[in-house]
């Protein structure tokens, strides 16, 4: 297994193929390893995805690229959650999600499922279907960025 | 309704390399639940991006990462058995019911192994046959399936289960309030080991198999407690003539007396108090009492009775601690 930390920080100018439009959305998948040293700490590895069982924790990341001369405005990132990914947390990115296929959006604590009797009880993050990163100011030419959140297999 | 990344309206990377390792490091690790997601299916995930650099609304979408999702080995055995099952002396057929179930996820072989010699009990029961169940949760050597190690092993879904008996002898050596323990393992074919213990292909669907939380094997005990009784027989006679001596002459009346004392946890079933009429005596008719009660000679509805040698008084089960006494008389001839 590789160790990851370098492999992400080296992903975070990657080279996709980039689009007439000059925007590029690049996406990749970790799996989050924890392993105890000798010292008996705990150390967290990000490893590719070679070997991904259920309990496993994926981390997603998301680098997007304004590779054009024009700032690109009403920028937005949707990521539907794959059925067998329970959504984790999405770090401090603070995306809007959706817990009803992408209908409606808000932040995971503004939003409510209803339960089989009828009741509505506070969404949670088992209930995210999609992740939404809106954002309110143009990218400018030449930026990057790069976005993340955690799954844990289904 | 739009809102911001954190920082607001600038653009920079979110988060940083060194903010999602200490993210991850305050992250609790987590448990595979049962079965999960099958081995062998794949989890694909595509992003879309949509903006606009001034010639209208653009979506593109990202590559797509797709994962195969290898196999874990996971399996548990339970005893199905809430307490002690009681058993006899040299009794044969005892039986001990498990469950056994593979919590991986994926379709596995499971090899089954007893072991009734691992200490902390009384006894060892003697395994004789491990039997799969036909599906009814019942035991019966007629319609369960014999099992065969490495023949007949067997083939689970992910969350299913299977019950499996295991027939054992009781020793006849073993004394009341003995235990016998016996357990079932039950251990994945195509590995077991530490956790994370891989097998580079031998997944359902192609990919690997890990080995789980459970080791990829299983055990659970079971046990016996033997329930015996003992029966102790007394018997005492007295002796009446018409002289008002206990002298045995002739036409004296011999009373009998039999006192039978049933010990231990168990009970003794058919129990049955037979005695001959000695030579010389004539029995006396209706005669024969059981717990002070008088009984007919004739076999008839009623526990006594006398067919012309012997008198015979059916006890039926008798649990332990209990006593029962029959008397009869018999005149010297």
């Amino acid at each position: 297994m590789r160790p990851a930390l370098l492999f992400l920080c080296a992903a975070a100018l990657p080279a996709p193929a980039v689009a007439a439009n000059q925007v590029a959305l690049d996406n990749n998948v970790f799996v989050e390893r924890v392993s105890t040293d000798p010292e008996g700490k705990q150390r967290i590895l990000l490893e590719e995805p070679k070997v991904v069982v259920p309990g496993d924790r994926l981390v997603f990341v998301l680098n997007y690229r304004n590779a054009g001369a024009q700032p690109a405005d009403k920028f937005v990132i949707t990521n539907p959650m794959p059925s067998a990914v329970r959504f984790a947390d999405a770090g401090d990115t603070q995306p809007l999600v959706s817990v009803d296929g992408g209908k409606q959006w808000g932040l995971l604590a503004d939003l409510s499922v209803q339960a089989a009797d009828g009741t509505r009880r506070t969404a949670q993050p088992a209930d995210v279907t999609h992740i939404r990163w809106a954002f309110q100011k143009p990218i400018p030419a030449g930026a990057t960025g790069k976005l993340m959140f955690r799954g844990v297999v289904k | 309704m739009m809102i911001a990344p954190v920082g607001g309206a600038k653009h920079r990377l979110l988060p940083s390399c060194t903010l999602i390792a200490l993210l991850a490091a305050l992250a609790p690790p987590m448990q595979a639940n049962a079965a999960g997601t099958r081995a062998g299916s794949t989890i694909s995930n595509t992003a879309t991006a949509s903006f606009d650099t001034g010639g209208g609304p653009t979506t593109i979408d990202s590559n797509r990462v797709d994962l195969l999702v290898d196999e874990l080995l996971d399996v548990t055995v339970d005893s199905s058995n809430p307490a002690d099952v009681p058993t006899t002396p040299g009794a044969t057929g005892q039986v001990l019911t498990f469950s056994v179930t593979n919590t991986g996820n994926g379709v596995e072989d499971f090899a089954l192994s007893t072991v009734a010699n691992a200490g902390g009990d009384d006894y060892d029961p003697a395994v004789t046959q491990v039997y799969l169940d036909n599906g009814d949760g019942l035991f019966d050597a007629g319609t369960d399936t014999l099992y065969t190690a490495g023949a007949n092993d067997p083939t689970l879904d992910p969350d299913e289960s299977i019950t499996v008996f295991v027939a054992t002898t009781t020793p006849g050596t073993v004394a009341d309030g003995n235990r016998g323990i016996v357990s079932l393992i039950a251990a994945a074919k195509t590995g077991t080991g530490a956790p994370g213990t891989s097998f580079a292909g031998q997944g359902e669907g192609g990919g690997d198999a890990v080995v789980g939380s459970t080791g990829a094997d299983g055990e659970d005990a079971g046990a016996f407690v033997v329930s015996a009784a003992t029966v102790t027989l007394v018997k005492s006679a007295s002796i009446t003539n018409t002289l008002g001596t206990a002298d045995p002459i002739p036409g004296a009346t011999i009373t009998y007396t039999i006192v039978a004392t049933v010990a231990g946890s168990g009970s003794v079933n058919g129990l049955a108090i037979t005695d001959n009429i000695p030579a010389d005596t004539s029995f006396v008719p209706g005669s024969i009492t059981l717990g002070g009660s008088a009984l007919t000679d004739a076999a008839d509805a009623d526990a006594g009775d006398y067919n012309g040698t012997r008198i015979n008084v059916a006890l039926g089960t008798v649990a332990g601690g209990q006593t029962r006494t029959v008397t009869f008389q018999t005149m010297i001839d």
